[in-house]
């Protein structure tokens, strides 16, 4: 069972990510201030870590570059009230793997949390990936489910590629728009729903068992059907 | 000096034509020999000819004295004429310049021409007359020069409070005026100024410290509310008959925390003054991704939508990310407020230093009062309300807008619709 540690100050956001964590079959382990968090994170061989931004006694991001002087590579989700551009920019290149603002939907945290604890299981060299019938090809590009060729534009293959590395994940709309439009704010309508409407037009055929899954208010997901 | 001038040379004119009248009196009295012995005698003194005098018969034939033509101006009426040529004569004793003059008829027939030179009375003046420039000289130039070098210190002074109160409009409020040592009264000006810089900044230090913990305070309670939420609809189960409220209950809290983030967002584009995200790019490469993003909900929502651009665009400084939002946010309404079956398009051209990116539709457009209000927070037209957004769309691209140092015109399309331009400075932004 993966281990996370969530340092974060605030009891009631604590208690949050530590239930919905745990309801991901996930344990979960808390510090409430910045020296705590950093002698358990130091300490623990955790598989993740979820760091509050703002913290008594050690602020956060001298936690995440002490870690990393310390070649310590846990997985770092950032959670931090300071939502700036500069400010996320800074969080990741003190080493933080990725960066979530508050206020923040419990659901969008978990699935970055997966996503973070997976992200390895696609081997680099991996040159096809696949999910049920479905096989795209990462040299050529080129998409096909079953025998049948996928005509894919750029952006769709962008997000279908994206789904796939982590397939059987659940992604998010702000996940999807972070990763293959390389954007960090809320472009309001409904636009990712949209892109993946046309996706899952070109894959999931009339006929075929659909692949992409919508995760009822969270996002989406790509996996076999069982 | 000057009343001196014109005092002396005054009095010496007189002094001079006195002099003749006396000599004109007196001679005319006298004739015959007489006549010529006192002429003689009157000459004894004189080594320059001040007063020189010549004598004539009747037809004019010079009988004696230094001078031995009629001078041509004189007049025969026995009265003093003021000569500005006086005579043509060789002999240096003879006053050639300007001289007081007179011919009279003697009682024996002849004629005397007396006549006064003015030379003495020009040297005196002259000297007074120089006397009068140098001193001018001696006044004025120094006093230039004075006054040039004592303006330049303040000026220089006065554009160096220029270049802080830019700064400082600019917003950066840390900045204060210049104070020299010396304690006069533009220091005072200066410190009085300071004083005030103080407190505004006191107080904008207060305001945005209530505004922070506000959005502090609300952050974590929002985060919580949101999160019980979602563990009471987890827990409920999808048959849950509170299931349905609890989603809406949770789409309510969403809107409500993007309706935060905006604000949020609005205050931080407000007062951020580092431009550190900001880099030379294509705008180009800008449009072309913005149409590919929204062409699959314009198409949806059967709006045909275009993008018109010349060949090659000047490049633009700025920041990547801030642009394409302000543009989305610009372009999302367009295709928001069109009609099934209407038109969108994104046109951009280049002239001079500025790139105009013109976003048009079909739509209802916006009324020639409602203009300005538009980019004011939570600001929705009539017609908006019977849409979903949250009214802060404008206002973030109004704040991103200004931090790029552009501007937007908000007008009527030949579409029927909304025309929203945006003028970008192209190249480095000073």
């Amino acid at each position: 069972m993966p281990r996370v540690l969530t340092i974060e100050d605030d009891a009631v956001t604590a208690q949050e990510i530590v239930a919905e964590l745990s309801s991901h079959g996930l344990e979960v382990d808390w510090a409430d201030n910045g020296r705590e968090g950093l002698s358990k994170a130091i300490a623990g061989g955790y598989d993740l870590i979820t760091l509050d931004r703002m913290l008594p006694e050690l602020d956060g991001l001298t936690i995440v570059t002490t870690l990393r002087n310390l070649k310590i590579a846990t997985p770092i989700l950032m959670i931090s009230a300071l939502s700036d551009v500069d400010e996320r920019v800074r969080g990741l290149r003190a080493g933080g793997d990725d960066y979530l603002t508050k206020p923040f939907a419990s659901d969008e945290m978990a699935a970055r949390v997966e996503v973070l604890l997976r992200r390895n299981s696609v081997p680099m060299a991996q040159t096809r990936l696949q999910v049920g019938d479905l096989e795209l090809d990462l040299i050529s590009h080129e998409a096909k489910r079953g025998e049948h060729t996928l005509n894919l534009l750029p952006t769709e293959y962008k997000l279908l590629e994206f789904l796939m590395r982590h397939a059987g994940q659940v992604i998010t709309r702000m996940m999807i728009f972070e990763e293959v439009w390389g954007y960090h704010f809320d472009p309001g309508t409904n636009l990712i729903d949209v892109h993946i409407g046309r996706l899952r037009k070109k894959i999931d055929a009339a006929g075929q068992t659909p692949l992409i899954r919508t995760v009822r208010g969270s996002g989406y997901a790509i996996a076999e059907p069982v | 000096m000057g009343v001196l001038y014109f005092e002396v040379s005054g009095y010496l004119n007189k002094l001079t034509r006195h002099s003749l009248m006396q000599r004109q009196h007196l001679f005319a009295h006298m004739s015959g020999k007489q006549l010529d012995d006192a002429l003689i005698a009157s000459q004894a003194f004189e080594e320059r000819s001040f007063d020189a005098y010549g004598l004539f018969d009747a037809q004019f034939n010079p009988l004696g004295g230094q001078i031995r033509q009629l001078p041509t101006d004189l007049g025969l009426d026995g009265k003093i004429h003021e000569l500005s040529r006086c005579l043509d004569a060789d002999d240096p004793h003879l006053p050639r310049d300007s001289c007081d003059a007179v011919a009279l008829k003697v009682r024996d027939g002849r004629w005397l021409v007396l006549v006064r030179d003015n030379g003495s009375l020009f040297v005196v003046t002259r000297i007074i007359l120089h006397a009068l420039l140098w001193g001018l000289s001696l006044t004025i130039i120094p006093g230039i020069a004075g006054w040039y070098l004592l303006r330049r210190r303040p000026l220089k002074r006065i554009r160096a409070i220029q270049a802080t109160a830019e700064q400082i409009v600019a917003g950066d409020l840390t900045r204060r005026l210049p104070l020299s040592p010396r304690r006069d009264e533009l220091d005072m000006l200066a410190a009085i100024v300071n004083a005030m810089l103080d407190r505004i900044e006191r107080l904008m230090h207060e305001v945005k410290g209530v505004c922070d913990n506000i959005a502090h305070d609300l952050r974590t309670p929002l985060t919580r509310l949101r999160a019980q939420l979602y563990r009471i609809r987890q827990q409920a189960g999808d048959t849950s008959p509170q299931a349905e409220a609890l989603e809406q209950a949770i789409g309510e809290t969403d809107t409500l925390m993007a309706r935060f983030r905006g604000l949020l967002r609005i205050s931080e584009l407000e007062d951020r003054q580092r431009r550190a995200g900001f880099v030379e790019l294509d705008p180009r490469t800008l449009l072309i991704e913005m149409h590919d993003f929204y062409l699959p909900l314009a198409e949806d929502g059967e709006i045909s939508l275009s993008l018109e651009l010349p060949a090659q665009l000047p490049p633009l400084h700025g920041d990547r990310e801030l642009l394409f939002e302000a543009l989305a946010n610009l372009l999302g309404n367009a295709i928001k407020f069109t009609p099934p079956g209407g038109q969108v398009r994104m046109r951009a051209s280049s002239e001079a230093s500025t790139l105009r990116i013109a976003l048009e539709d079909s739509g209802p457009g916006i009324p020639e009062d409602e203009r300005e209000a538009v980019l004011k927070r939570f600001y929705r037209s009539e017609e908006g309300h019977r849409h979903p957004g949250f009214g802060l769309g404008l206002s973030v691209v109004a704040a991103i807008v200004d931090l790029h140092g552009y501007a937007l015109e908000v007008g009527a399309s030949e579409l029927g619709g909304a025309k929203l331009v945006l003028h970008c400075r192209t190249g480095v932004a000073s």
